[in-house]
């Protein structure tokens, strides 16, 4: 596809003297014609993106109430982010989604990089196999928390069983969710479980773009496998990391589904999430102005994380 | 890992050849290994959906039983699939279909016409929406949903089909992805068909969308996938059963004392039959879309 572009532009620069004879009405026709293909589009996103966006940062900084009432809305400056960062329920969210995503990178990612590897060598029935791992990721978070609620049934549930065969009986049962020492940890697995198909492919597709004189190269040079690996691999694979590292990490501080369904923020607000606690504070305490920081806040963490990827990937030359 | 390679010792060669053959071992193990710790929890929600007691379905959690029936029953599906009423779930899924439909077939229409007008119209601003809508890309759903409740419910929209389409017809990432395709078709098509007077809307519809089948399966599948998991809008604009979406209804049963399990497992298994023929049916084509969301999005 790629190789395609250079010679589509070429051909483009010739014909374009061509285009320009018919001037005129079938231009003004043809630009009205444009104009209400794109109309549409941009329509939908400047009412249902710019504006709640734009409109965020305004209401961010006024005493906007869930429900309307009598007396009007108040314009208060920062107070709002004032009261977020004062509360110590906030700082934990962001405790907490830093704990989630140092637990998912290893555990998500490294699982995925490492089936991916095992699934490149030609075995047999690979693309079943493939097929297989990637159905947790069609697999809705709703129906993913009623499959792992039953997982994670506290003391006699299928995983404490399986733990205390596989450990003789030595490892005692496990509040998965209820104990808050383990309850974001029992978040990170079946998130890593729901999601690991995902980025499984997406190394996968990272290994194939590797092509494979690299490897022959490498070969013919001595190298062994383990040097093939480091040397030829894993540079290959940079921006694919970058890639799944990055989006991994946004999606964490986006993390929401899993743990209002299964723990709503407890226990000891050991599960408090970002989004969850914007989502209360606009909806619980019915205080949109203050939701509506929270959601500034939000976004400019997913700005500063996606402008991270741009320079990484910049330094990596790709 | 090493115990296995330790075994076999004797000679420089059979060593190696042993070893190329341990490893072998070692890596089908742990694709065996993965594969039923990724199957067994779905495929113990299958079974548990088919058996009557929900009590007697936590109790064969702990054991092999629980991927055992001994006499299946689709009493669970006959219990929550009903079109009206509490267990109303037969109405959820119809209800979350009809917003799959919708806004996926909408989205395809609005976001490929945007698409094909950036990538071959003449308007002079193009190049200006284009980068507009990559940079919109970086904006989280989770932080414009607030304004966006205020805008909706001032509307009229709440509890209504609509505010579960509309707002997320359009979207940075797929008239990206359609841009992009389209502008990796040849010039000639274009030119050919703008010389013998066809009007753009024409070489879109008539030319440039039926060659489109890889970029509308891709946006469609994505589309598809993301607009039936939708969960936190749908419960922030929705409060009675009558366009409440299957995920969110799914999700109530947490809210009680003691959790039907026999039910939500069956609901669970309505929610995930519709995706789950599709995935066997498109497997492929599923697979290279979120591929293709990764590399370009």
């Amino acid at each position: 596809m790629t190789l395609q572009q250079p010679a589509l532009t070429a051909t483009a620069a010739l014909a374009r003297p061509a285009r320009r004879k018919g001037k005129g009405r079938r231009d003004r026709g043809r630009l009205f014609q444009e104009i209400g293909m794109l109309a549409p589009a941009v329509a939908l996103l400047t009412v249902f993106l710019i504006v709640p966006f734009l409109l965020s940062f305004w209401t961010a900084m006024t005493n906007q109430p869930l429900v309307p009432r009598p007396t009007p809305v108040r314009f208060i400056g920062l107070i709002n982010f004032l009261r977020i960062f004062r509360d110590d329920l906030f700082w934990t969210s962001l405790w907490n989604v830093s704990r989630f995503t140092f637990w998912i990178l290893p555990v998500q990612c490294g699982l995925a990089f490492a089936t991916a590897l095992l699934l490149h060598q030609k075995l047999p029935l690979r693309n079943f196999f493939r097929g297989l791992f990637f159905l947790p990721a069609i697999t809705s978070m709703v129906v993913v928390c009623v499959i792992w609620g039953t997982l994670f049934q506290y003391p006699t549930g299928p995983l404490n069983q399986v733990i205390g065969f596989l450990s003789g009986g030595l490892i005692q049962p496990i509040d998965w969710l209820g104990d808050p020492n383990w309850a974001m940890f029992s978040i990170v697995l079946l998130s890593a479980w729901q999601a690991y198909g995902f980025q499984m492919i997406v190394y996968l597709a990272g290994l194939q773009g590797i092509p494979d004189e690299l490897y022959d190269a490498a070969k013919i040079d001595g190298a062994n496998a383990f040097q093939r690996f480091w040397h030829v691999t894993m540079p290959g694979l940079r921006p694919t990391h970058v890639f799944v590292l990055v989006i991994t990490t946004i999606q964490a501080f986006k993390l929401y589904t899993q743990v209002a369904i299964l723990t709503q923020g407890g226990p000891k607000s050991s599960t408090e999430t970002v989004v969850h606690y914007m989502v209360r504070a606009g909806f619980e305490e019915q205080k949109l102005g203050l939701a509506s920081a929270v959601s500034v806040i939000l976004f400019l963490i997913v700005l500063v994380i996606a402008l991270l990827q741009r320079q990484l990937l910049r330094r990596f030359d790709v | 890992m090493s115990d296995l390679a330790i075994s076999t010792l004797p000679a420089e060669v059979t060593r190696k050849r042993s070893a190329i053959g341990s490893l072998r071992l070692i890596q089908t193990a742990s694709i065996l290994v993965i594969a039923l710790v990724i199957v067994s929890p779905l495929l113990m929600l299958i079974v548990a959906s088919l058996k009557d007691d929900r009590f007697q379905i936590l109790a064969d959690m702990g054991s092999f039983r629980a991927f055992w029936v001994p006499n299946p029953t689709l009493a669970n599906f006959a219990e929550v699939g009903n079109l009206s009423g509490e267990l109303a779930f037969g109405r959820y899924l119809l209800n979350s279909l009809f917003i799959l439909a919708a806004t996926v077939g909408a989205g395809l229409i609005v976001n490929s016409m945007a698409g094909f007008v950036l990538a071959w119209g003449s308007l002079r601003g193009r190049a200006l929406i284009l980068s507009l809508v990559i940079a919109l890309y970086v904006i989280p759903q989770e932080s414009i949903i607030m304004p966006l409740v205020i805008m909706v419910s001032r509307a009229g929209m709440t509890d209504t089909f609509a505010v579960q389409i509309v707002p997320w017809i359009a979207s940075p990432l797929y008239i990206f992805l359609f841009y992009q395709f389209f502008a990796q078709l040849p010039k000639e098509l274009f030119e050919a068909a703008e010389m013998d007077g066809a009007s753009v809307f024409r070489i879109y519809r008539s030319i440039f969308l039926p060659l489109s089948l890889p970029a509308l399966a891709t946006v469609s599948i994505l589309m598809g996938i993301e607009t039936w998991n939708q969960y936190l809008w749908p419960i922030l604009v929705t409060q009675t059963a009558y366009a409440r979406p299957i995920a969110v209804a799914i999700a109530t049963f947490f809210g009680q004392d003691s959790i039907y399990w026999d039910r939500a497992m069956a609901a669970s298994v309505l929610m995930m039959l519709p995706i789950l023929a599709l995935y066997l049916a498109f497997q492929r084509w599923f697979v290279s879309s979120f591929v293709g969301s990764a590399v370009k999005g």
